[in-house]
């Protein structure tokens, strides 16, 4: 390597710099990479990168399986048929590059392969370089080949975990000396000892009444809450669990539950108010309705099959439940900006991309848009199964469903219509003189004025528009074609509509009732699936836990994590099925658990055995999200409005209803979208599986500088002056509101120092204070 | 279920935690490295997403100024000297018969401007670019170029983001994403433009997938006070002393915090922010005034919006920051480029003269102060226009060839590579699509576009999806 570079961080990189020839340099990587690494994989890892693609992308159009006219008999999508050859013989000689046909060909000595465009220099030295090392190629032996589904071995990749049915274990025995208050905590306690360590102590009372309001309802308890509960379960120490499970109870019956779990599936459904960008600009006003047709849903329990199948097909079932196919209907709808072919249709395929994709993360942890240009490279899923979810899309699109009588329709669309036909009649007059090609009469102007006027009078007249959902229909029912490489334009064989074949097996039923959504919808709710109660269990648990036990909620195949606790994940989902699907029973399970009601405190030796947390040897403390944070700040100052549902609000910040109810772009940002993605709001352009948890300097200059902040600290020290007599009183105030506890002798030294008018000549000295306590870290974490 | 995940080695985020105890263990955090998902090398203060980190391999360029010309520039009517056409005019050879997205039929129409050759290079510049040519010694021509199709949105997004639709994060966010940025009190990618965003407007900087901090901050140039280029940047209450307190007070709270929980990076990292955050108040506004130029310096640059833009972007890169897109417009057009349409000597002598002179200006002031070997200039729109006409005197869009050209930043200067075909219409010769250029860019960058990677909805995504290849060629 040349001396004035550094060296490369991953040794599979040369410096190229002192290469100028191109070829050159890929020889020279080449041998380098040979010589430092052991020939195979880095000549494997070479023909992924360079090699195949390039075969891809300018050959198979005419010369592998997925030719519609295999050009000269020639394949080069396997080993075995580029080395046997087509009409002319074998297209390699192996190590000899210049007695190679498809080198020769490339060179345009020969043929002139590929016809339209010679390859670049670089290109062909990449092919020369692959063949005089013998033309390696990786073994596909049994598990892949580029035949869709023969090319699986599907027996070997059946074994992976996520793909196998939920068993109900029978939980692991502890011996004595744990706090088992049900299954979950043998489960956890038996890991834990597995690895010599200790199951953490319980939570203190104050800390742990503060999580269960956060988790459950995203705002802390009122200070009367606070003692109502805390003096509840000190009252009498053997009654403590019951009193805990009541507090649960009570909390899972407000309707701040929805608005808070409600959230959580939202960020799953890529929740948007609106589209707005010239190449997905569907206006969706109402698409609210959505967002509070979910949290109903999770505030009555539905039972999660209703929830699933109503999200996909709801439509079949009736005007409410059709609400639920929001989900799709509110996603991204791409459309080209100049009528260019390619465009088109690229659009169209990444609208597909959208469904499938929400789709399969969403209810599945699948990640089947992976296999949307070429078969999954990881899971077990053929492109073709890919086509044949799309297909079930490609038969639907968006409409409006009307939420109120017909009567009332009627009303809207007739006088809609008499504005219409009023109209035409304006225009007929005027049609009349331009036809004869002359000015309007003196009794031409006249009419036309009169049905202007009535035109007015009409609008000013017209009821409102009628109340209805942005939701699916069908409107077809064919199969698609396979798009070969993701390209519509050019398609392959059929995808039959149905189910995928790594969970339904190799005999699936057709999807032809429609769209087929209805089918799909039973398949995935079917008790034979083991994903999607597996996938909601795991969301459910992160949620309490801040991680989940599948620490990759939307992808269970290989290429996720498997789960820290596999046992204790099928013993939940089989839990979950037995109860019916009931969302609020997994969070009493779960919340009455010792596991859950553990301290948060941090232990160096369980640090160091487990750094990541995830065998629980504590609670995780977490950060607030962005909607919580808002939240509890707006609730410990009193200024909460909790009014439930409606409109989305253009402003969040400027109001003081709570953070859900904020418009959301997942376009161009509009009036809360700034704020929303400062403090880690994904984005909802595509199912979210997690949020990030970021730390950066710009949510600080929200907390100083911003007026939703001022704000708050104004309320907060007039709440304080109004409430509390003495200084110090009202830092104890403070410290009970915001925090749940007593400040310590330093704390009210520090607030006394900050407050003194020895030290500033500001009166806004309180303000300011408050404004500190209510950014503080303390504050934004659940412990 | 047979399969049970083992405890992973230990995480880097976890050896940072061993190495200290308790509170404090940020300056012995500062002193590690680790390695990212990016692939690259994390150094200084570990846990800021925006810190800097080492590169794939010695970079060429630091920083890059995009001079982005959304509507799509004539390469014929600016760097893309095609004399035959006056020779063949209105003549429509099989060369130029393709299909353009107006399905115009048109022959060939001359540039109604003159070519003139300059500098040591003898390269050949349309007359509205006078400025420009005089810079010609250091600038590398691309007239190869080539994209997917001929419409604005997806041309733009795809020259910004590597592909058609938004979905995706912008170059910009990239380059942070993998390298950080140097000053910590700005942010690390700056997107700006008078009057209007280009189509598709915060997708050309956006973080699309990757998180936020890796997005673009915008600012208007025509309307934009330096004080308020991000929002909340400034108090409107507080003199500087009584802020200072009150930040003082909230790190005194967050550490008394942090000694009861003992060990946690984020907190430890959230008292660093925020300490960031109240320079960041001084240091933005400071960045982005230009009154403090002289006086020889701002008349180089001359009074145009744009050129005002491009003095900023010397003052950005000057201070640290890893990316700059300025964008030009004039009238408020998202695609000020696309007047080409109707009236290409109008429009183009137009929009020229507002850009042209700061465009000559930025790369002489980069040069004299030492900061052109270290910053690359890239200038370009989403394609260019067909050499045939488009009614009387206008000209249609054209993606099957136009004119880059980058300065600076590692790229040979006085050089031209590639070519269209002899009446300009195709890239015929060393043809780079774009994402050989997002290849190219993120190489002088020290970056491997197929290593830089992020993790998202199961895959591994590229800026250069699964294309590109770096253009060797025209690296000096």
């Amino acid at each position: 390597m040349p001396p004035d570079v550094m060296p490369p961080s991953d040794a599979s990189v040369a410096h190229p710099q002192r290469f100028r020839n191109s070829l050159a340099w890929f020889v020279a990587n080449c041998l380098w990479i040979t010589a430092a690494q052991g020939a195979d994989t880095q000549q494997l890892e070479f023909f992924e990168s360079r090699i195949r693609p390039l075969l891809i992308n300018h050959c198979y159009e005419c010369h592998s399986g997925e030719a519609k006219k295999l050009g000269a008999g020639l394949r080069v999508d396997s080993q075995a048929s580029i080395m046997r050859g087509g009409d002319t013989g074998a297209a390699i000689v192996p190590g000899k590059p210049d007695e190679s046909l498809l080198i020769q060909s490339v060179r345009y000595e020969t043929n002139e392969m590929p016809p339209n465009q010679k390859l670049t220099d670089a290109e062909i030295a990449a092919l020369e370089q692959w063949v005089t090392w013998g033309a390696p190629w990786p073994d596909e032996g049994p598990t892949r080949s580029s035949d869709p589904e023969q090319g699986y071995d599907w027996k070997t990749m059946q074994a992976h975990w996520a793909w196998q049915p939920i068993e109900s274990l029978t939980p692991p025995s502890i011996e004595k000396g744990a706090r088992i208050k049900n299954p979950i905590d043998q489960f956890i306690v038996a890991r834990l000892r597995e690895h010599d360590l200790k199951q953490p102590a319980a939570a203190a009372t104050a800390d742990l009444v503060r999580r269960c309001f956060i988790d459950l309802l995203g705002i802390p308890p009122t200070p009367d809450e606070f003692s109502r509960w805390v003096t509840g379960i000190h009252a009498d120490p053997a009654r403590q669990d019951q009193v805990l499970s009541q507090m649960i109870n009570e909390l899972l019956e407000r309707p701040q539950y929805g608005e808070r779990w409600g959230r959580h599936w939202l960020d799953v459904a890529r929740y948007s108010d609106t589209g707005g960008w010239s190449q997905d600009n569907r206006p969706h006003p109402e698409a609210w309705r959505y967002r509070d047709w979910v949290v109903s849903a999770f505030n009555t329990d539905m039972s999660y099959n209703d929830f699933v199948s109503r999200q996909i097909a709801g439509d079949q079932v009736d005007s409410q439940s059709a609400i639920g196919t929001g989900f799709f209907a509110l996603g991204p709808f791409y459309s080209s900006d100049g009528g260019d072919p390619e465009s088109i249709a690229q659009a169209k395929s990444e609208t597909l991309d959208d469904r499938v994709d929400t789709f399969s993360r969403a209810f599945l942890g699948l990640t089947v848009a992976c296999a949307r240009c070429h078969d999954h490279k990881f899971d077990p899923i053929p492109t073709q199964d890919y086509y044949s979810i799309a297909g079930i899309f490609n038969n639907t699109r968006e409409t409006e469903t009307p939420l109120v009588d017909a009567e009332i329709q009627k009303a809207y669309h007739d006088h809609q219509r008499a504005i219409r036909e009023t109209q035409d009649k304006v225009k007929q007059i005027q049609k009349q003189a331009a036809d004869a090609k002359r000015e309007a009469t003196e009794q031409e102007k006249s009419e036309i004025k009169t049905w202007q006027d009535k035109v007015k009078e009409l609008k000013a007249s017209a009821p409102p528009k009628y109340d209805f959902a942005h939701t699916l229909e069908d409107f077809g029912s064919n199969d698609m074609k396979i798009a070969l490489r993701g390209n519509l334009l050019k398609t392959g064989e059929i995808a039959p509509r149905r189910f995928l074949r790594i969970v339904e097996g190799e005999e699936r039923q057709h999807f032809n009732q429609g769209s087929g959504r209805i089918q799909l919808a039973e398949a995935v709710v079917s008790p034979s699936n083991p994903l999607t109660a597996r996938v909601i269990v795991n969301r459910i648990w992160m949620n309490h836990f801040g991680k989940a036990l599948v620490r990759t909620p939307s992808n269970f195949g290989t290429l996720g994590e498997p789960p820290t606790h596999p046992e204790l994940l099928d013993w939940l989902s089989a839990e979950f099925m037995k109860s019916g699907g009931s969302i609020k029973s997994m969070h009493r399970l779960i919340m009455n658990s010792a596991t859950y009601r553990s301290s948060s405190d941090f232990h160096e030796q369980a640090f160091l055995t487990d750094g990541d947390n995830r065998l629980l040897w504590r609670m995780q403390p977490r950060r607030m999200d962005v909607e919580t944070w808002r939240d509890s700040l707006l609730a410990v100052t009193g200024e909460l409005d909790t009014t439930l549902g409606g409109p989305s609000i253009d402003r969040i910040v400027d109001s003081h209803r709570r953070t859900l109810y904020a418009k959301v772009s997942r376009n161009e940002p509009q009036g809360s979208d700034d704020f929303l993605r400062l403090f880690d709001f994904p984005i909802p352009r595509a199912s979210a599986a997690k949020r990030t948890s970021n730390v950066i300097p710009q949510q600080f200059l929200f907390m100083m500088n911003s007026q939703f902040m001022i704000n708050r600290a104004k309320a907060l020290s007039q709440q304080l002056q109004e409430q509390a007599t003495s200084d110090e009183e009202r830092i104890k105030l403070a410290y009970l509101l915001l925090y749940g506890r007593s400040p310590t002798d330093q704390e009210l030294v520090i607030a006394a120092e900050f407050l003194s008018p020895k030290a500033t000549h500001s009166t806004n000295r309180w303000q300011q204070y408050c404004q500190v306590m209510l950014s503080s870290n303390e504050f934004m974490y659940i412990r | 279920m047979p399969h049970r995940n083992p405890l992973p080695p230990v995480s880097r985020r976890e050896a940072l935690h061993r190495i200290g105890s308790g509170f404090g263990t940020l300056a012995a955090a500062s002193m590690l490295t680790g390695t990212t998902q990016a692939g690259t090398t994390q150094v200084g203060v570990t846990t800021s997403p925006l810190a800097p980190k080492l590169p794939h391999f010695a970079p060429k360029a630091k920083h890059v100024i995009q001079l982005f010309m959304p509507g799509g520039p004539s390469q014929v009517d600016t760097f893309d000297y095609k004399p035959l056409i006056a020779k063949h005019a209105g003549e429509r050879p099989g060369t130029v018969d393709r299909k353009t997205l107006r399905n115009t039929k048109n022959g060939l129409f001359p540039s109604p401007f003159g070519f003139k050759q300059y500098g040591q290079s003898g390269k050949w510049v349309s007359d509205i670019f006078p400025h420009t040519a005089q810079c010609v010694d250091d600038i590398c021509f691309v007239h190869s170029m080539h994209t997917d199709i001929p419409e604005h949105a997806g041309a733009m997004l795809m020259f910004n983001l590597g592909h058609l639709q938004p979905s995706r994060p912008s170059l910009g966010s990239w380059l942070c994403y993998g390298l950080g940025t140097e000053n910590q009190e700005l942010p690390g990618f700056v997107a700006m433009s008078p009057r209007a965003q280009p189509r598709g407007k915060a997708a050309n900087w956006g973080n699309s997938f990757l998180p936020g901090a890796y997005s673009g901050v915008y600012a208007n140039i025509a309307s934009m006070k330096p004080d308020q280029i991000l929002r909340d940047l400034k108090n409107p209450n507080l003199p500087r002393a009584e802020q200072r307190r009150q930040a003082e007070l909230l790190a005194q709270l967050n550490r008394l915090d942090l000694e009861r929980e003992q060990q946690d990076q984020q907190l430890e990292s959230s008292i660093q922010a925020m300490e960031m955050a109240f320079k960041m108040q001084f240091a933005v506004p400071e960045a982005f005034n230009t009154e403090s130029e002289t006086k020889p310096t701002l008349e180089m640059y001359g009074k145009s919006e744009f050129a005002k833009g491009c003095l900023l972007s010397r003052r950005l890169v000057e201070r640290g920051v890893r990316m700059v897109q300025l964008s030009h417009s004039i009238d408020g057009y998202d695609i000020a480029w696309d007047t080409g349409h109707g009236d290409i000597e109008g429009g183009h002598a137009r929009l020229a003269r507002e850009c042209d002179q700061g465009i000559a200006a930025l790369i002489k002031d980069l040069k004299q102060r030492g900061l052109l070997d270290e910053t690359l200039v890239i200038w370009g729109g989403e394609f260019g226009r067909a050499p045939t006409s488009e009614g009387q005197k206008g000209r249609d869009h054209d993606h099957y060839g136009f004119t880059v050209w980058m300065a600076g930043g590692g790229v040979k200067p006085g050089f031209t590579y590639g070519a269209t075909d002899e009446f300009g219409c195709s890239a015929v010769e060393n043809r780079v699509h774009v994402h050989d250029l997002h290849a190219t860019i993120l190489h002088l960058m020290g970056l491997d576009h197929e290593r830089l990677t992020y993790r998202y909805s199961g895959r591994d995504f590229r800026l250069t999806d699964v294309h590109g290849n770096v253009v060797h060629d025209i690296i000096a």
